[in-house]
């Protein structure tokens, strides 16, 4: 008995060892939400799995904390104006994870890889408008595509088109998305159950970069208990944080709360096709009827700004259109105007998490105050994803209100517009659930895709802006801010405004 | 009671069998389709497609049955469509934090509850008893998210005692088995009262005591064995929920196991591991049920099996 006693006392010491050592030292520790789906740039379509493929892999192009385009593995590029033709320069002397060289060859097999169909691969998409990938020489690729798409680049900065090592490709098929190998100044350790490990990259081509040693994702559902885990010390950075919770972290001594806006607009999307929502007078009224300020204090506690575009402000080509304040009479005189002049039944559907119930409710009673009886419906999101999509004709479609949001993933105001206000756009090809059609704006979203001219396409998207604006397909709401909070240890670590954690070459922990 | 063993174990196999189908048809009629929520809100069709081709959706639904029922019966669960990893490899991962969880849930529940649950019954009316049953429906009461929080708060943010969550040493352990437990516990000591206090108006209690058996002997062995068979039940019952993974203490705590796990693939429509994990749990209930059985007949020798 006394010596199981010592083996017990002796097994417990050393996990109290261990458990002290993984403190100590450049050791960085992300507290997140879910757990992963993945690492395979190429197979991804969470923020999650994305922010922690972007530590391992790098981009010919990407988008800084600012959303900004910034070379990473590519010095320059050079395009045709048809914008159907680009040249990138690579950077000289990078070495992939598994210690393969990187140039032009594996860019074109990266690029290959993830376009081709018979891959089966998410990002596929990315890839449609290449016609095909030459490598020219040792550091030059040329790409060529089968029509003009003025953002090409920005296509490229998508986490989708991040360079893989052709070698782990070859090694592991499929299996890569647990195998990453890339450029970037993290290499994979392990990921197991909740738990990702990444080490420093020793052979990274930015000199004395990466200054922290390891990075843990690890994976804390409860907002509670994330929250709990960045005040012992356990976490040095977290998100999300609840808008509730941003007050009582921002009196610690020890804590900074990161607070800044997101690209992520949420909006109503009134069923355009649809009585009573095909009148502009019934659309316009809806949007004097809602208190955006208000809607923001109650829902986000004051952590988002109101939309005055049907883009977010960070997304590049936004244009300031104005607002539509809150102004129940007039809303009450648009609808009697409209025949209305006891409102009407409606429902509103949408997701089934706290914000969004808490949204829902808000949205109600505003409405309530003009006379609109809406029913809340909120889904389940398997439910709510079929009930969105699942539709083959416009008049099928059982959604007349959606409570929703958008955030632009590739940074670009096609993508930030097309998906959603472009009429080749209804579902179920894409996510255009107003069912918004306009000649113009159709004919101004394709302009700003048919030219890598930056003066060219601000005016087109200027123009879809305002005639989007105009006729008020949605109840524009807000755009939410990320909400993150970190140890004042950390630097260089954020949230980027498309709501994915990142961490600069040369962030530092102390 | 080798043959009775094997004769227990085939019988699962009908059970299995239907609980196949049953959930192969529920998971397959929910609402909502898997290929769209892989792919994500803004995927192209061309996407969806090529996942629904990856995941074999695009066969027909008999098809998909016999597909999976012959991967099944070789023992092969297929891949997640949220990871790509084997459903083997990725309940493997959960199974023994789960276990170890539940297991020392319900050590410390089962001894605390019984003994609790003997105390008041043989103290019954008197303050103990009572403060037992206050005990008793706090436990049952106190939700376990809450409790959970509020035991971060004191134990490890407050005091820095223990770590908020995760897996790993055996201090892990303490406080999401804590919370895990205290329902079980409280269950286990009301549960425990009535019996015993049920088997004390046996009229067998009664002739133990004229005879002048000591009263330690009536409790511990008259009472307390006899009393023990529905207690057993219930202790069996609740293994077998808890082995199906506490989604709300896993939730809090951060802990690796099965109940987040289904969580999760539910929320993704994950058919494999779904299908997979409910084998699973039907598999540990009819486990659990047999061993149940064979408690009885340690308990008490009257019970025979056959």
């Amino acid at each position: 008995m006394p010596r199981l006693l010592t083996r017990l006392l002796l097994g417990a010491s050393l996990m109290f060892a261990a458990s002290g050592a993984a403190l100590a030292g450049k050791d960085l520790v992300v507290g997140v939400p879910d757990n992963l789906t993945g690492l395979d740039p190429a197979d991804l379509n969470d923020n999650l799995s994305q922010s922690a493929a972007r530590l391992m892999f790098e981009g010919l192009y990407m988008l800084d904390e600012n959303m900004k385009l910034q070379p990473q593995l590519a010095g320059s590029f050079e395009a045709n104006e048809e914008a159907t033709q680009f040249i990138f320069h690579l950077r000289k002397g990078v070495t992939f994870h598994d210690g393969t060289p990187f140039n032009a060859v594996a860019v074109k097999a990266s690029f290959d890889r993830a376009g081709n169909p018979a891959n089966h691969l998410k990002r596929q998409s990315l890839f449609v408008m290449i016609d095909h990938t030459d490598a020219v020489d040792d550091y030059t690729v040329k790409v060529v595509l089968k029509y003009p798409f003025g953002a090409f680049v920005n296509d490229i900065a998508h986490i989708g088109a991040l360079i893989v090592s052709p070698k782990s490709v070859q090694d592991f098929g499929k299996e890569v998305t647990r195998h990453p190998s890339g450029t970037g100044p993290y290499e994979f350790v392990s990921w197991t159950a909740d738990t990702l490990k990444m080490k420093k990259n020793e052979h990274y081509w930015k000199p004395g970069l990466p200054k922290i040693d390891t990075i843990t994702y690890r994976s804390v559902p409860e907002n509670g208990a994330r929250i709990a885990m960045l005040q012992t010390g356990e976490a040095q950075f977290i998100y999300p944080v609840p808008p509730e919770m941003i007050k009582s972290l921002q009196n610690s001594p020890t804590i900074t709360v990161f607070d800044e806006p997101s690209i992520l607009v949420r909006y109503i999307a009134l069923n355009n096709l649809r009585k009573p929502f095909d009148d502009p007078r019934v659309r316009l009224a809806l949007n004097y009827a809602v208190d955006k300020q208000a809607f923001i204090k109650v829902v986000f506690s004051g952590h988002a700004d109101p939309m005055d575009s049907p883009m977010p402000q960070l997304l590049g080509f936004y244009q300031k259109q104005g607002s539509y304040p809150y102004d129940p009479a007039k809303a009450k005189a648009l609808l009697a105007e409209a025949g209305y002049p006891n409102g009407f039944e409606t429902t509103l559907t949408g997701a089934s998490n706290t914000l969004a119930q808490r949204g829902m409710q808000f949205i109600q009673q505003q409405l309530a105050a003009v006379g609109v009886t809406a029913k809340v419906e909120p889904l389940e999101a398997g439910v709510l994803t079929d009930k969105m999509f699942n539709v083959q004709k416009p008049e099928d479609a059982s959604i007349v209100m959606l409570y929703g949001g958008w955030s632009s993933s590739t940074g670009d105001a096609d993508w930030g517009m097309r998906p959603m206000l472009y009429t080749k756009a209804f579902p179920p090809v894409l996510a255009n659930l107003a069912w918004y059609s306009n000649k113009m704006t159709d004919a101004a979203i394709e302009e700003g895709l048919s030219t890598t001219d930056p003066t060219k396409r601000a005016a087109a998207y200027a123009k879809a802006q305002a005639q989007v604006w105009k006729d008020v397909p949605w109840i524009f709401l807000s755009v939410d801010h990320d909400l993150a909070a970190y140890s004042k240890k950390l630097t260089g670590a954020s949230m980027r405004p498309d709501q994915q954690f990142h961490l600069t070459a040369d962030a530092t922990l102390n | 009671m080798f043959d009775y063993l094997i004769r227990r174990l085939v019988g699962t196999i009908p059970v299995l069998l239907a609980v196949s189908v049953i959930v192969f048809l529920f998971v397959h009629l929910l609402p909502g389709d898997p290929a769209r929520l892989v792919a994500g809100p803004d995927a192209s069709l061309q996407d969806i497609a090529a996942v629904r081709a990856e995941m074999g959706l695009d066969q027909p639904l008999p098809a998909q049955y016999l597909h999976y029922l012959g991967q099944t019966v070789q023992l092969h669960w297929g891949r997640s469509i949220k990871t790509h990893q084997t459903v083997a490899e990725l309940i493997g991962e959960r199974f023994m934090p789960t276990l170890l969880l539940t297991v020392f849930a319900m050590l410390w529940s089962v001894i605390a509850g019984v003994a609790i649950g003997v105390l008041s019954g043989v103290k019954r009316g008197r303050w103990v008893d009572r403060s037992a049953i206050v005990l008793a429906i706090s436990g049952v009461s106190f939700p376990g998210f809450w409790l959970g929080l509020l035991l971060i708060d004191l134990f490890s943010v407050r005091l820095g005692w223990l770590p908020t969550g995760g897996y790993g040493s055996w201090q892990h352990f303490v406080l999401p088995a804590f919370t895990l437990g205290v329902g079980v516990a409280a269950v286990m000591a009301r549960f425990t009262r009535s019996a015993f206090v049920e088997v004390t108006a046996e009229d067998y209690v009664r002739t133990a005591r004229a005879k002048g058996v000591p009263e330690r002997g009536v409790v511990w062995k008259h009472t307390l064995r006899n009393a023990l068979i529905p207690v057993i039940t219930l202790a069996g019952l609740q293994f077998g929920f808890l082995l199906g993974g506490a989604i709300v203490v896993e939730t809090v705590f951060a802990w690796p196991g099965l109940g987040r796990l289904l969580v999760d693939s539910v929320a993704y429509r994950d058919y494999p591991v779904i299908q997979a994990e409910i084998l699973l749990f039907s598999f540990e209930f009819v486990l659990i049920n047999l061993i149940v059985d064979l408690l009885y007949g340690l308990v008490n020798p009257e019970i025979r099996l056959r």
